[in-house]
């Protein structure tokens, strides 16, 4: 009998890099642009440090300077004078509900189209979200956007289901953090979670104060303009633009750079060292100006971050990080320790489907060497085998596709968290109904 | 064309080579099809249909009948509110469809013995619980629907998955006796029938994790250091029965046969050896080390003593492999075939003595008196070590039928033999 029956769910997926949404029962979201907002503040215009106070305010303060809010890639791109660059979400706690509603407006009305009266709604989660985050999200969606349904689904869970195991170590490499979480018969085991703020994010930054340290100056896409002197020729004209703030800069240099990292990096297969890797021919690449820069060891030593932390130190430029670093582990020894927290019994099962997600998990060479380091650690009785989808696109959005895949399941239809179940018995229903 | 040649047989008329082509080239242009699809086939059509179209089938489709898709809304007997989803239905003549929602069937759970407040104060009180927590473990048990794994992820108290199960299983039992009205009713439940057993449990998962924790660089070092374990010598009688005494040499580990006297005379006797290798295996068959006992003893013979060794066994009635290898049948099989070895060498001995004698008696030379007894001495030895049979004289009695049958190198039956080149009588009585 097959399985499916479309309710026309919308699955969301906020993360802390990009934001995914679109129907359930598709196999890509339709609407992907970045999870942070430009944000300018209309009561102050020159003066930039009020905005920054007044923008960063909490979140239950009725924040009396209205603020305009820009969500989206197109909107990003633009630049405009004065205009912030802020994340909802700081250390996978949403710290502003309000940039958070911004956003869901942004993906449902503008992007998808929808009426979110008429749709289930299924979002992902982070696995450690707390009981409060859950009943806001319960709160705000019932009343704000009169859900006929909801469900709150874990990430390691979804991404399992994508992958069409029940149980499953889930490596999601994403943009703000590495989580490591075993998921047994569709449940995460919340007590063997090993989390590590070490994300593609952090290994942008680190790239970008290599690039600088070595004198390569990134100038944001907004910064400069090409005119045509001659047939095919161009010549770079300085743009000057006083009231960019310093976050809008930073954001645009690390699009930039977020692109080097993606097409030139790849993960060593033995432990960075300088020696060994002073000889590498250099790869060229070309920025947004024209300017071509040439990338040798950065290469090699920026993915090996994620495999030993303490590499931050020798980058230049990161020392604000170093103490973030010293404490994260690396990716293997997460893997096995999440796993040794486990019960005995299930512990094969988990070494032998250990599921690779996240964008950063598209790094070359990352699963190879992964698991290569896995077999030097784990028993000889254990069969290691790291799985990753060969498709780039399901790797990135591995856990969207897994709620598209929960959402049109026939046998999931009677799991939803309902309009009426949330008034007869509240918010807090919630745990009940999504474990 | 040569292999024509060579057999014989006429040469093909040219013709006949272009002959086969214009039928070839008919078969490549079907119609209806393009070369290329009609390749993938094969290039041949298909001798039958690969489907018959008249199989297939129908939807019963009656003209009358007219089918619509319509988003309907639908009801699931699975959810305890009246939530109202809309799915897609296929609606015939202007009637949808009846019945509960499909998959309403998919909701299965376990059933969960509840207890009341009186029974758990009768029955079910326990040092190591509380009601608070007994209750907590219920309602997570029915919750996750028996998964004690996630039950003990989200228990609030760190309590182990053995001792959840136990507290589990053991109060659902107590509750299953107590409300059966005699105890016989309940005796062929699965709950009262299999009890479970939490010490083994946890002595399982204990063991379990030793096994998994052993990392490769362990295992790498019991591996060497299992492989310069000195073992010790096997001089109890248990045995696969040597003939020979072992000598008081106190280790056989291979590695340090090193350490030997080597004034040993008699050699270290093969079972040793071959014992002290199985020992290495640590786990084998008792029929694969009776083979290898069996090769060892049989080394110093060759191939025809060994033929002949089984051929007797098959006369005494003895199969070649005991059907029931246990360790004193194999000793007894072992000690058999030894017996049979040395008897079919004694019978060598006394065949070449007596062709000796008749060959002394012919008076070809003269001895001295010396020899004799020195080449029986070496002759023993010579036919423990380096036992060929090619030559036999057919003085045998017993074998005499036997060495008829049997093909081989010449027979000479009263070839004189050379003292003089005692020490290898055989080759030159074959070489005459």
């Amino acid at each position: 009998m097959y399985g499916g029956d479309e309710v026309s769910a919308i699955v969301v997926d906020l993360g802390s890099h990009t934001c995914k949404a679109g129907y359930a029962g598709e196999d890509a979201p339709k609407a992907v642009f970045p999870s942070v907002l430009g944000s300018i503040d209309e009561m102050e215009v020159d003066d930039a440090d009020n905005s920054d106070k007044n923008s960063g305010t909490a979140s239950d303060s009725k924040s009396k300077s209205k603020r305009k809010l820009y969500v989206g890639t197109q909107d990003l791109g633009f630049r405009r004078d004065h205009m912030e660059v802020l994340s909802p979400v700081k250390d996978g706690i949403v710290a502003d509900w309000d940039m958070v509603e911004n956003i869901w407006d942004h993906a449902l009305r503008k992007c998808l189209l929808i009426d979110p009266k008429e749709h289930p709604m299924l979002l992902a989660e982070p696995c450690s979200n707390t009981q409060q985050q859950r009943e806001k999200t319960a709160e705000i969606m019932f009343e704000k956007y009169q859900v006929p349904a909801l469900f709150l689904a874990k990430n390691a869970v979804l991404t399992s289901f994508a992958s069409g195991r029940a149980t499953s170590l889930v490596v999601d490499c994403g943009g703000g953090s590495t989580t490591v979480a075993p998921v047994h018969d569709g449940y995460v085991l919340q007590k063997a979670v090993a989390t590590s703020p070490i994300g593609g994010d952090f290994l942008t930054d680190c790239l970008l104060k290599s690039l600088e340290d070595k004198g390569i100056s990134i100038k944001p896409r907004y910064a400069f303009k090409r005119k045509e002197i001659r047939a095919g020729e161009f010549q770079i004209v300085d743009l000057d633009f006083p009231n960019t703030t310093e976050s809008y800069k930073l954001y645009s240099q690390r699009v930039i750079v977020g692109d080097i990292k993606e097409c030139v990096c790849r993960a060593p297969d033995t432990p960075y060292d300088d020696t060994s890797y002073s000889n590498i021919p250099m790869t060229p690449y070309e920025l947004p100006d024209g300017q071509t820069i040439e990338i040798g060891a950065d290469r090699f030593k920026i993915p090996d971050v994620l495999f030993n932390p303490s590499l931050v130190q020798t980058i230049p430029g990161m020392e604000s990080s170093v103490e973030t670093a010293s404490s994260a582990r690396g990716l293997p020894q997460m893997v096995i320790e999440s796993i040794n927290k486990c019960d005995v019994d299930i512990r094969r099962e988990l070494f032998s489907g250990i599921l690779l997600s996240g964008g950063t998990a598209s790094m070359q060479q990352l699963k190879e060497r992964l698991e290569k380091d896995l077999l030097e650690e784990t028993p000889q009785a254990a069969r290691v085998k790291v799985l990753s989808s060969g498709n780039a696109t399901e790797r990135r959005f591995s856990v969207w596709i897994g709620g598209s895949i929960l959402a049109s399941l026939g046998s999931f239809q009677q799991m939803w968290f309902s309009k009426s179940e949330f008034e007869e018995h509240g918010a807090s229903y919630i745990q009940r109904k999504c474990p | 064309m040569d292999a024509k040649d060579i057999l014989g047989l006429p040469k093909n008329l040219p013709i006949q080579e272009k002959k086969s082509k214009p039928p070839k080239e008919s078969q490549r242009k079907p119609d209806g099809i393009s070369r290329e699809v009609y390749a993938l086939t094969g290039g041949l059509a298909p001798l039958m249909p690969a489907i018959d179209v008249n199989q297939l089938k129908r939807k019963a489709q009656s003209e009358n009948e007219k089918i619509t898709w319509q988003w309907l809304p639908f009801t699931n007997s699975a959810r305890k509110d009246n939530l109202q989803l809309y799915h897609w239905v296929r609606v015939v003549n202007g009637n949808p469809p009846t019945g509960d929602y499909s998959f309403a069937k998919c909701n299965k759970s376990a059933d969960i013995i509840k207890y009341t407040d009186e029974e758990y104060e009768k029955y079910l009180t326990d040092p190591a619980w509380t009601k608070e927590e007994t209750d907590q473990l219920f309602d997570l048990c029915e919750r996750f629907n028996l998964r004690f794994i996630a039950v003990a992820d989200r228990f609030p108290s760190t309590k182990t998955v053995e001792e959840l199960k136990d507290r589990y299983y053991s109060v659902s039992r107590a509750i299953l006796i107590a409300r059966a009205p005699s105890p016989g009713d309940v005796s062929a439940h699965p709950l009262v029938k299999d009890v479970y057993n939490a010490t083994q449990d946890t002595e399982r998962k204990r063991a379990l994790n030793l096994l998994l924790s052993h990392t490769k660089h362990q295992e790498r070092r019991d591996v060497e250091a299992s492989a310069n374990l000195v073992l010790p010598v096997l001089s109890d009688t248990g045995t696969l029965g040597a003939d020979k005494p072992i000598t008081t040499a106190d280790t056989v580990n291979p590695s340090t046969n090193s350490e030997f006297p080597s004034s040993t005379t008699t050699p270290v006797s093969e079972t040793a050896s071959v014992v002290a290798s199985l020992r290495m295996l640590r786990v084998y068959l008792r029929t694969y080390s009776l083979e290898q006992m069996v090769q060892a003893a049989s080394s110093s013979a060759g191939l025809r003593t060994i033929k002949r060794v089984e051929q007797t066994l098959q006369d005494l009635g003895v199969n070649l492999k005991p059907k029931v290898p246990t360790k004193a049948v194999c000793a007894e099989h072992l000690e058999l075939r030894k017996e049979i070895l040395t008897l079919l060498n004694l019978q060598k001995q006394l065949q070449y003595k007596e062709a000796e004698g008749s060959s002394l008696r012919d008076g070809t030379f003269t001895e001295t008196p010396g020899t004799p007894p020195k080449q029986q001495s070496v002759r023993a030895v010579d036919l423990d070590r380096t036992f060929t049979p090619d030559s036999l004289s057919t003085g045998g009695e017993r074998f005499g039928k036997r060495e008829q049958k049997r093909k081989g190198p010449g027979r000479l039956a009263e070839a004189p033999s050379s003292p003089a080149q005692s020490k290898r009588p055989r080759k030159y009585k074959a070489s005459d």
